[in-house]
């Protein structure tokens, strides 16, 4: 018995220490990585001296003045016309997005038909094409259609799947679920349209909700589009704001700048913890199952 | 499945339409300017041809040779580093812990945020001279850094920024390495080979297609970095920071150059062309593609 | 093998009889399938009689299923025709074909309960809800699913699912039902039952059913009628009983039945009026045979299947101008409990280890030696291309 036994606890023991070298690993990484975020919300509440004077993260002085004045921004509008106007775009960005992919991913993963293998081919071509490349003609176009200073450049090429990255991950998606269900569907009398509204809509919701997210957040981040297809303040998301707010207030109002940018960051941080597994489902989904 | 080809094709029409009108048309028109002297502020139809004008001035232009020069630092620095980084944690994620789902969730955030104007903000927060790092720095005994004014340290933040992002990559090499049968795993053990050997001989040889797919778009990324530098170091100082992104922004936006910024613009293309066609044609030799599995009846 | 003639015959007289008799038969006329450059359908004539249950069998990819998908219009024929009821429905789409199909992964909705489930097709086709109400809980009183109506699929056992995914079909009253190997997703135990309640459904609706299996234990049990297929092209179309005793060719000779016919190979030595004698590796057999079309010195095999040797003391039923014994060398044993399957050498026939099905309670060991019986008239015989040579003598007791 303990000459069996003997070996086991050894094991045990080794098995110990690299479990708890795996944990000491993770969390030093950990605390490295989110002490600059954590160290901006601790600020947006601080003094401005006291944010030049500690490393620390608990205000000694706590104080509302920085995220109320960030608030203001210091420009004509408040943070909330920024982000009204953000969402004024996204929203429908996120939506054409979401049908348009979804469309084109059920055309090509279900539909045999001639040069269906060019046009994927020359989808997938469309992610890794870099975008200045696009943007300069792009720019030169929307300006012939009178859309500079609108939202329309910013929203109305989804509609037409421009995001490949997006229509790749459905199409991988639908990739991983036979197509018996939808058989079904058409014994029962469904036309396609009615198949992809009854049965695929509903079992594709998980890379649906990825979709939206990511363009949710990745439109959120954006700023080279809006920045040169917006020129009037009173149309700029929070982005825009951001940059311009901090060109006027930032030598001083250290506080204000950090609690601008917190606030920014919320809709991102709140949507991310809501639907966090999505996030990992859509990202690893276009990749590993490929 | 469905045989109706006109189904097929009215359900793809949205994207035919776009890739027309939003990349091909684009593409080849930005191809077009590249040739000629078009100037932002001018109507279209006074633009005039000047044959290779733009690639000869491109020839010549040492801010063009310092702005490629310092992107191929950035890509070669980010990318291989941002990969190992990433693997190495995932293969740390990888085991029976408890929390796994917490350290995955707290890696990934700084992907979500790391692109916005909001961290770039924050980053020069961070390394400004009485700044988080400097303040760090002072409290451990060592002298404070001109992080954002002194050339060599101002890409290193650039740099720093991109790394911090690790965690969508890691997540995706996390996803892979669970892909693993673990009776891979067991029939190595069993034939006894040791923890290094199965690293290098099943882990790796698998996590191939993972490795490839995660370089592809880590190198298509970084090439296109824009935020960052925009922000927080405005390309400086003394260009240290101007990546190829930047500058064509500038040639087209700030110069109104429209005619050299599009032969950028396709100087930068043909960069990131051949490098996905090297890593596409390179492929066969390292990645490992297992059960193929064939779309059919 | 019915071929095209008696096929286009027999659609002419079924027409003469009219419409109603027509209802549930099912007729594929020279039909092909191609997916690309590969032909899967090789040309497939079959009449197929209302209420028959008709059981497509075949090993994977003899396009067995491909075949049955072309029936319910989820594929469509490169060439051919195919008629269910008095319609010729190659180009209809397949909810107006009068079909419908249970699949092998069951391909529930997920998102829908076993009432919406079953409801669908009817919400689809616009039925007022009452109606469609009534329907579905008509077909779960059926299937002893009505406790289940407001469940979610994933709530429910493999076995119910299967019966949700019948009960699927039967609300949408169908002339035809498919079956795409329904119960390959179940265990042993469950199939067994599965295929009990299928048959007894069958008998109780009495309509026409298809049902693809590889399985071909489920073919003969449940089948009225077997078509055999193989690389695209039916081998053989009969009664399973049929089947088992006179495979038209080496094919079906050695897929039906289980385990499988043991084959020797031989050269004919002459040929009679009422036998062929085969010259085997060491003795000669005289198989009666009636206009056998074979020439003397024709290369042969000779198919005996396991559990019609006999071993021990010839019994006094069994005629010795109809019975031959042989010694036999055990090489190996498989006791199944009630049967034994024995692995012996028998040089006088074969070269190889022939496969012997006995009864449980008979002593064997390896090594020692064994005297075994053979009924010639249980003996198959084809020629050098696979086909059975001749009328078995047996076959008008058969038919008798």
């Amino acid at each position: 018995m303990s000459l069996i036994s003997a070996p086991r606890r050894d094991v045990a023991w080794i098995g110990r220490f690299s479990a708890l070298l795996r944990y000491a690993v993770l969390i030093g990484v950990g605390l490295l990585m989110l002490y600059p975020l954590f160290w901006m919300v601790a600020a947006s509440f601080k003094p401005n001296h006291e944010i030049f004077g500690s490393a620390g993260l608990w205000p000694q002085e706590p104080t509302m003045d920085g995220v109320v004045k960030g608030w203001r921004t210091g420009t004509e509008y408040s943070f909330a016309t920024y982000l009204l106007n953000s969402f004024a775009f996204i929203m429908p960005k996120v939506l054409l997005t979401v049908v348009s992919s979804v469309l084109v991913a059920y055309g090509f993963a279900r539909f045999r038909m001639p040069g269906k293998q060019l046009w994927f081919a020359l989808m997938v071509a469309t992610i890794l094409l870099p975008k200045s490349v696009l943007l300069i003609p792009q720019y030169l176009m929307f300006r012939e259609f009178g859309w500079l200073d609108t939202y329309l450049p910013l929203y109305v090429p989804c509609a037409f799947a421009t995001d490949g990255f997006f229509v790749f991950m459905v199409v991988q998606f639908l990739r991983g679920i036979p197509p018996d269900m939808e058989e079904a569907a058409v014994i029962d009398g469904c036309n396609s349209l009615q198949v992809l509204w009854h049965v695929v809509v509903p079992v594709i919701m998980p890379a649906i909700i990825s979709v939206a997210l990511f363009q949710f957040m990745w439109s959120l981040n954006d700023f080279l589009y809006p920045l040169i297809y917006l020129s009037s303040v009173g149309k700029y998301p929070v982005a825009l704001a951001l940059k311009m707010a901090i060109d006027v207030t930032e030598a001083t109002a250290w506080n204000q700048v950090l609690a601008m940018s917190t606030i920014a960051l919320l809709p991102s941080l709140i949507v991310f913890f809501l639907a966090q597994k999505y996030f990992v489902e859509g990202i690893t989904s276009g990749s590993v199952k490929g | 499945m469905y045989d109706n080809r006109v189904s097929g094709y009215l359900y793809i029409a949205p994207f035919l339409i776009g890739l027309a009108t939003f990349t091909l048309f684009p593409f080849l028109a930005s191809f077009l300017l590249s040739f000629s002297d078009y100037q932002l502020q001018d109507p279209v139809e006074q633009a005039r041809f000047l044959g290779l004008g733009n690639y000869t001035q491109m020839a010549g232009d040492d801010t063009f040779h310092g702005s490629l020069g310092v992107t191929f630092l950035y890509v070669f620095i980010t990318v291989p580093l941002k990969l190992a980084f990433a693997l190495f944690i995932a293969f740390v994620l990888n085991f029976k812990l408890r929390g796994i789902g917490f350290f995955r969730t707290a890696y990934y955030v700084p992907s979500i945020l790391g692109g916005s104007v909001a961290i770039a903000v924050l980053w020069r927060y961070v390394f400004a001279g009485d700044g988080l790092i400097n303040q760090v720095l002072v409290w451990a005994g060592g002298e404070p850094l001109n992080w954002l004014g002194e050339p060599a340290y101002a890409l290193f933040t650039v740099v720093l920024l991109r790394l911090w992002q690790f965690g969508s990559a890691m997540v995706v090499f996390l996803a892979g390495l669970q892909n693993i049968p673990t009776d891979l795993y067991e029939a190595a053990t069993i034939d006894g080979a040791g923890k290094a050997h199965i690293f290098f001989t099943i882990t790796l040889p698998l996590l191939t297609p993972v490795i490839f797919f995660n370089f592809i778009m880590q190198i298509v990324q970084a090439f296109q970095e824009f935020n960052g530098p925009y922000i927080i170091t405005g390309g400086g100082p003394l260009k240290s920071t101007y990546l190829l992104p930047l500058m064509i922004y500038e040639e087209a936006f700030k110069y109104f150059n429209v005619g050299y910024a599009a032969a950028l613009s396709w100087a930068l293309f043909l960069i990131i062309a051949l490098f996905t066609i090297i890593a596409f044609a390179s492929a066969k030799y390292w990645v490992f593609y297992g059960n193929e599995r064939e779309d059919g009846e | 093998m019915a071929s095209k003639a008696d096929i286009a015959e027999g659609a002419t007289t079924d027409k003469s009889r009219g419409g109603g008799v027509a209802k549930g038969r099912v007729l594929l006329r020279g039909v092909t399938k191609c997916f690309g450059a590969v032909d899967v359908i090789k040309g497939v004539d079959l009449e197929i009689a209302p209420g028959e249950l008709t059981v497509f069998v075949g090993p994977s990819g003899c396009g067995k299923s491909t075949l049955l998908r072309l029936v319910s219009g989820l594929e469509l024929p490169t060439g051919g025709s195919i008629i269910i009821g008095d319609r010729d429905v190659t180009l209809v789409h397949p909810s107006e074909r009068g079909i419908a199909m249970v699949f092998q992964s069951y391909a529930l909705y997920p998102h829908m309960s076993v009432a919406e489930n079953m409801g669908f097709g009817l919400k689809i086709a616009g039925l007022p809800k009452p109606l469609i109400k009534e329907k579905v809980a008509k077909a779960a009183e059926i299937l002893q699913l009505t406790p289940l109506l407001d469940r979610k699929p994933r709530a429910l056992s493999g076995g119910q699912r299967q019966r949700v995914a019948i009960g699927r079909c039967i609300v949408r009253e169908p002339e035809v039902f498919l079956f795409d190997e329904p119960l390959s997703n179940l265990d042993a135990a469950l199939r067994g039952q599965m295929r009990v309640e299928i048959a007894r459904l069958h008998a109780k609706l009495g309509a026409t059913m298809i049902y693809v299996t590889h399985d071909q234990v489920e073919a003969m049990t449940l089948a009225t009628r077997i078509v055999v297929l193989n690389a695209g092209r039916i081998e053989q179309i009969g009664a399973p009983i049929e089947l088992y005793r006179h495979p038209a060719n080496l094919f079906v000779a050695g897929f039906i039945g289980s385990p499988a016919m043991n084959f020797m190979d031989g050269i004919v030595e002459a040929v009679e009026t009422d036998g062929v004698s085969v010259r085997l590796n060491g003795a000669t057999l005289r198989l009666p045979r009636h206009d056998a079309a074979v020439k003397p010195g024709a290369k042969v095999t000779v198919g005996i299947r396991p559990e019609h040797f006999r071993v021990g003391p010839t019994p006094t039923d069994m005629d010795h101008d109809q019975a031959v014994e042989f010694d036999a060398i055990i090489d190996l044993v498989e006791r199944l409990g009630g049967e034994t399957l024995a692995h012996l050498r028998m040089p006088s026939l074969s070269d190889g280890v022939l496969v012997v099905k006995i009864s449980g309670d008979v002593p064997l060991r390896i090594g020692t030696g064994l005297r075994v019986g053979v009924r010639l008239a249980q003996c198959h015989l084809f020629d050098a291309d696979g086909r059975a040579v001749g009328e078995p003598a047996a076959r008008a007791v058969v038919a008798a």
